[in-house]
């Protein structure tokens, strides 16, 4: 019984996580650059929808696509105004152009912001707890939950039943193929981004509802997305939907496991170790990950 | 040709120039390092324990009028020509690592004459080898690990309790309640305070408290049903909660920072979870943001604190500190930050005494250290090192908080039982 809850609690988790690392493996699908400053996107989606449900008094979810909009913005401005010249350097440069944009961007909200810790203290569901039989939910976690399903189904729909879509995935297999059908690869690269911002900031909306805000926030998620692209493959959405589900699970779980085992040296405090001593193991057996293709 | 040599030699010469009022200026300041949390996940904390250092070095350096201690007329140490204490701070971020790193990096390059730090017991281990290599003095002023007194270092010591005598604290307070000594509760029969749990973070500090605590209730004789260490940041601590609540029991303990204390409380409150006694062991707990952030959320937690800002009633020094602190930020002075003040204040008396910035003079002064209980804003017997330099007048209390007619939370002291303020809240009411 305890471990049914725990697996549900695990999916709600794991969910979120999902929708942080689909963001990040639809940039490296289509441009094979690893976005390091995925985190941060993530945490000013959390600091928009923060502010905007202070400043204007509304219910945090209801603004949740104000931080849908930053995050496309913020994807857009980074494609258009960093990435785009990266492109033109060696791989090394991408990859450290990211992480200057990663660091670029914390500092500057903690600059703005400071280094206070904030979460959303009034909305409809905050503080509430869903009671079904024997399983009680957070409110907050289940509506992230349920509206991460939501974003995830409405970019697998565009990605897969609109012509814009077919081009970003046809770009994503073959860059060069796909510009002979003409397909402009510089707007399916600022999609990608776009896409990824966008998601990232919902993920960061819905998280500050029952988690913390602060400037360095992003590093701890986008390790755990990182985890989740790698296992399920990457540029794979099947796959960063099951490994975000398997790692929110396994997450939840182990610490149960350890105390319903009776050992107290397998603790919460591995959680994470288990996290990424699987993706070590899958990537090892298994490089292209879950569902990714070989390339 | 000639007119690039002469550029040369004008470039020389100028830099000569600028270099010299270095060489034959006297050194007016007397540098110490300080090292403090101030980015990360303790970020808050860091910059009050800064603001408090800050504040301290000000009541010494200038005269300030309405502090009735002698410290505060020195306007700089008297007997180093009134010099100036100057706090050189560095951020350590919560990592070992980086704290050694910082702390040679102050030794060796800017030359300070002693270091005091660096909160996170984590960090002040590490902080203090490199102290102990270079021997340049350390003061601790808030780590309460017990291990760091007992490395038998000469270069250390540490003005706060540590955490075995706080945990002696809260088991006295167990064993009082099945005693009825407790202001306001009537003796609880022994069987139904017997299960202990608590959840701890895992570096040094809370795994240091979850060993202590194991080791008193087995001298108290409480059951330890469940004992658990988790990474202070977790982005979600729905499974230690869960494992904490199947245990059922009478007891929970924990040992958190901020974030994690925040969360954690939430997380319970989800799960309507019930207890009958909550006990925080400082740190998170007692951080001016729990009570703001959680509110009435926190009624009948328990926290262990050096400090409360009742006492500023009864001890006017720590009144008029606590003013001007009040006064600059907003906040009352808390556990931590109020022993920040009394760090920065050990090392004002001490460099008074020593009369010198040799390290050897300093470490001499340090060890015959005494200063008076009336000098202090802490309601200790003063501050005196023993051989291992742990100060052996320091004391805590333990504070609950408690809701207040007009809807607010103050904290009031529970233990010891003589400067109770406040009927105890027994049970703990819950989140049901």
């Amino acid at each position: 019984m305890i471990i049914a809850d725990t697996l549900l609690q695990g999916i709600l988790m794991g969910l979120l996580f999902a929708l942080v690392a689909l963001g990040l493996t639809v940039i490296f699908g289509v441009m094979d650059i690893v976005n390091f400053a995925h985190g941060e996107f993530l945490m000013i989606g959390m600091y928009t929808v923060y502010w905007t449900s202070l400043l204007l008094g509304v219910d945090p979810l209801l603004v949740l696509p104000a931080s849908a909009i930053v995050g496309v913005l913020l994807g857009l401005a980074s494609y258009y105004w960093l990435i785009k010249y990266l492109l033109r350097g060696p791989a090394i440069a991408q990859l450290l152009g990211t992480f200057g944009l990663m660091l670029f961007l914390r500092y500057l909200v903690m600059f703005l912001f400071g280094i206070d810790y904030r979460i959303i203290q009034k909305g409809l569901l905050v503080g509430k707890s869903l009671a079904i039989g024997p399983f009680i939910f957070d409110w907050t976690k289940l509506a992230a939950a349920m509206l991460s399903l939501i974003a995830f189904a409405f970019v697998y729909y565009f990605l897969h039943k609109t012509k814009i879509g077919k081009g970003l995935r046809a770009t994503a297999v073959n860059r060069e193929a796909a510009s002979y059908m003409g397909i402009r690869t510089d707007r399916m690269n600022a999609l990608a981004w776009a896409i990824g911002g966008g998601t990232a900031g919902v993920a960061g909306g819905l998280l500050v509802n029952f988690y913390y805000a602060f400037p360095t926030v992003g590093l701890l998620f986008v390790m755990i997305a990182f985890a989740c692209v790698a296992l399920g493959g990457f540029g794979s959405i099947k796959g960063a939907f099951f490994a975000g589900l398997l790692v929110g699970v396994i997450e939840m779980l182990f610490p149960i496991f350890g105390s319903l085992i009776g050992s107290s040296f397998l603790g919460p405090h591995f959680k994470f170790t288990v996290v990424y001593l699987t993706y070590f193991i899958i990537v090892v057996f298994r490089p292209q990950g879950l569902f990714g293709w070989k390339h | 040709m000639k007119g690039k040599r002469l550029f040369l030699y004008l470039v020389v010469f100028l830099s000569v120039l600028m270099l010299t009022p270095m060489l034959f200026a006297a050194e007016k300041d007397i540098k110490i390092g300080v090292l403090y949390p101030l980015s990360g996940s303790l970020a808050g904390i860091g910059r009050d324990l800064q603001r408090a250092a800050e504040l301290t070095v000000d009541i010494v350096n200038n005269k300030t009028p309405g502090v009735d201690i002698p410290m505060a007329q020195w306007g700089g140490i008297p007997s180093l020509g009134g010099a100036k204490i100057k706090l050189i701070f560095a951020d350590h971020r919560g990592e070992p690592d980086r704290g050694a790193d910082l702390a040679k990096r102050l030794i060796l390059d800017d030359k300070v004459v002693g270091l005091m730090g660096a909160y996170n017991s984590a960090v002040t281990k590490t902080v203090s080898a490199v102290a102990e290599r270079y021997g340049i003095p350390l003061i601790n002023d808030s780590s309460t690990s017990p291990d760091l007194t007992n490395r038998g270092f000469k270069w250390f010591w540490r003005t706060t309790p540590h955490d075995d005598y706080f945990n002696k604290d809260l088991f006295e307070l167990l064993k009082g309640l099945t005693e009825g000594k407790v202001k306001g509760v009537k003796a609880i029969p022994k069987n139904e305070l017997k299960n202990l749990a608590y959840v701890c973070e895992n570096t040094e500090w809370g795994s240091s408290v979850a060993k202590s605590i194991e080791g008193f209730a087995k001298e108290y004789g409480f059951a330890t049903s469940k004992g658990m260490l988790y990474n202070a940041n977790s982005p979600d601590l729905t499974s230690e909660a869960k494992a904490l609540l199947a245990a059922k029991p009478d007891a929970m303990l924990f040992a958190s920072y901020l974030s994690d204390s925040l969360l954690m409380i939430r997380t319970l409150k989800g799960m309507k979870a019930h207890t009958k006694f909550f006990w925080g062991q400082d740190a998170g707990f007692e951080m001016a943001d729990f009570a703001k952030t959680l509110g009435t959320d926190i009624d009948g937690v328990l926290t262990r604190t050096v400090f409360i800002a009742t006492l500023t009633k009864v001890k006017k020094v720590a009144g008029q500190v606590n003013g001007l602190y009040k006064q600059k930020y907003g906040d009352d002075l808390t556990g931590a930050t109020a022993r920040a003040v009394v760090g920065v204040q050990t090392w004002a008396y001490v460099l008074n005494k020593a009369a010198s910035t040799d390290p050897k003079a300093i470490q001499k002064a340090c060890n015959e250290i005494n200063i008076p209980a009336s000098d202090l804003v802490m309601p200790w017997a003063g501050v005196k090192f023993d051989a291992t330099g742990q100060n052996i007048l320091g004391r805590g209390l333990i504070g609950q908080y408690q809701k207040t007619k007009e809807g607010t939370i103050d904290l009031e002291i529970v233990y010891p039982f003589e400067f109770a303020t406040a009927n105890f809240i027994y049970p703990f009411p819950g989140w049901d």
